[in-house]
């Protein structure tokens, strides 16, 4: 899961949790969160329409304010394969690799609009769109290996010996 | 090292640390609530162990949507009530308050303690000098099963104050400030940590709302320190408190923070006073002492969530409930009451909201259209008589509000 293609979602700066998925969603089953992504955004029908690997591309201080992980969780649900922002909260951040989801550091919205297509490469932290090619921040071993191993409780249970099975 | 540092390291069981470095922490206690909770259980039962890591040191506080404002949210009551009696863990249930009141009441942290919460505002208790590190619950799961969380070291920022704060200024006003200052992502991934001689003027209560909105500035951790300014840090920002205003947040973000002189005009549909920010009881004295002369205007609904049922206990015996609720206010049962979004007195697009709590994001406090205006007890009491945003202090003791 080291590339990844998909259609771009540009959003602004300081997208946050309640934008992302509002509080009232909170008290939905976790398996209808998809159903709310971007609920309390600019693009409240965002889980209507979007497609399964599509990809957000934001501004500065992307996820800022609740801890809740069901934020995450439910842009994942949606489908949503990466999200690339000029910065991140760090709750967010980490919740978002916590649960698999990748994150890349650069800032887009200068080079794409909403519809756009990209391709990246997770590893190298390259992002290509159409001819251009824009250097992300490196994601760090770390996150990488959570994000390999699926999150962070496979993670979890690795390193305290749980057997898989 | 400075202290944060210090407290780190000894937790890490380490030397020294440097800020970068990462380390895993020891932790001394680990909470979460109905909304985070639920979550956390689930991630923690797929790790796939029968115990977590020292029952008496994982709590859980059933505070975001109580009572149950719909099937679902009491069967993720239900989740968590089932999971503290299989594992043997604290539960505060049944309207005992909000997580950071009731730990902050129950728990006895010494400064330097670490706490992980699965909540942004668990930074509240650095107001007595803990080291609160908010997580969502997946990492909470992993903090159960294992009794430790890994971290980087924060770079530390220090605010260093002096002097003293005029009158009706309090802790919401000094936090602000410090947002309007720092912005709402100038503290990502960074400690703030608050010392000076003027800490010494700052109540407890202050210290809590003033840390509860850490978060509010993107930081990691948030405490108080010393009267004697810290060593090691990155960087001292001077903060001379009588050169603090009496200010609100602005809609649509914490750091939209505007004098409360230059608001006169905003009409106001709503006042929301408590919850973790300012729901203790210092706050609620500021309200009183207006409300014991003045009536809510009748353009406004009031609601008073205290922060804890000992809070709600101590407004009885003092009998202030009587007072707020003869001057026409509401008084929930204590939680968080309309903060969350999710029940207790909700706004529409046509609704304008003064609140003491600490978001005033679109959509926060029900539809993406209700303003939400953010402010202390005092502007809060005074708002609610007057119908408009208004100065505290400002109020003729006959009623309405005076010339000064």
């Amino acid at each position: 899961m080291n590339k990844i293609k998909g259609r771009v979602w540009v959003f602004d700066d300081n997208v946050d949790t309640d934008q992302i998925l509002p509080g009232y969603a909170m008290a939905e089953d976790f398996s209808g969160l998809g159903r709310y992504a971007m609920a309390g955004s600019k693009e409240p029908d965002f889980a209507a329409r979007v497609n399964p690997g599509d990809i957000i591309a934001a501004g500065k201080n992307f996820g800022c304010g609740s801890s809740r992980e069901q934020a995450p969780v439910a842009l994942q649900a949606a489908g949503v394969s990466l999200i690339i922002a000029e910065s991140f909260a760090r709750i967010f951040r980490r919740n978002a690799i916590n649960i698999g989801l990748p994150v890349l550091v650069a800032d887009l919205r200068q080079y794409v609009q909403t519809g756009d297509g990209i391709e990246v490469d997770l590893v190298q932290g390259i992002v290509k769109i159409n001819d251009r090619e824009v250097v992300a921040q490196a994601l760090s071993a770390n996150v990488l290996a959570t994000i390999n191993a699926g999150g962070l409780i496979n993670r979890v249970r690795q390193e305290i010996g749980v057997s898989n099975g | 090292m400075n202290f944060i540092e210090q407290y780190l390291a000894r937790a890490a069981g380490l030397e020294a640390v440097a800020a970068g470095q990462d380390i895993r922490c020891r932790v001394d206690l680990v909470a979460a609530h109905d909304v985070t909770g639920p979550m956390a259980i689930q991630q923690f039962e797929h790790i796939g162990i029968d115990h977590v890591f020292d029952p008496k040191k994982v709590v859980m506080v059933i505070d975001h949507i109580f009572p149950a404002a719909t099937v679902q949210a009491k069967t993720m009551h239900w989740i968590i009530k089932d999971f503290a009696r299989q594992y043997g863990i604290t539960l505060y249930d049944k309207g005992q308050g909000v997580i950071h009141q009731v730990l902050a009441e129950s728990h006895r942290l010494q400064p330097g303690d670490i706490l992980v919460g699965a909540d942004s505002h668990t930074c509240t208790a650095g107001g007595y000098g803990v080291i609160a590190i908010p997580v969502g619950s997946t990492e909470l799961a992993a903090a159960m099963a294992t009794g430790t969380i890994d971290i980087e070291v924060p770079e530390v920022i220090e605010v260093y104050m002096t002097g003293q704060p005029k009158p009706y200024v309090g802790g919401k006003d000094i936090v602000l400030s410090l947002i309007k200052e720092f912005g709402v992502d100038g503290l990502t991934d960074k400690a703030v940590v608050f010392t000076g001689p003027g800490i010494a003027a700052i109540s407890m209560d202050d210290r809590m709302t003033i840390c509860n909105m850490g978060i509010e500035m993107g930081a990691m951790i948030a405490c108080f320190g010393e009267e004697t300014a810290a060593t090691g840090v990155a960087r001292t920002m001077p903060l001379a408190l009588e050169t603090v205003a009496i200010v609100a947040a602005c809609p649509p973000s914490p750091a939209n923070v505007r004098p409360v002189a230059e608001l006169a005009d905003v009409e106001v549909t709503q006042v929301v006073v408590g919850s973790c920010t300012n729901g203790r009881l210092s706050d609620m004295e500021q309200v009183v002492n207006i409300l014991k002369k003045h009536q809510v205007h009748p353009a406004v609904t009031m609601l008073v969530v205290p922060a804890s049922k000992n809070v709600l206990a101590a407004m009885e015996q003092a009998g202030w409930c009587k007072i707020l609720r003869d001057a026409g206010a509401v008084i929930t049962n204590p939680g968080c009451g309309p903060c969350f979004g999710a029940h207790q007195g909700l706004g529409t697009d046509r609704d304008v909201i003064l609140s003491t709590t600490n978001r005033n994001f679109p959509g926060r406090m029900g539809h993406r259209s209700a303003q939400v205006y953010l402010a202390s007890p005092a502007t809060a009491a005074a708002t609610a008589v007057c119908g408009r945003i208004t100065q505290p202090g400002s109020l003729s003791s006959e009623g309405g509000a005076g010339n000064e």
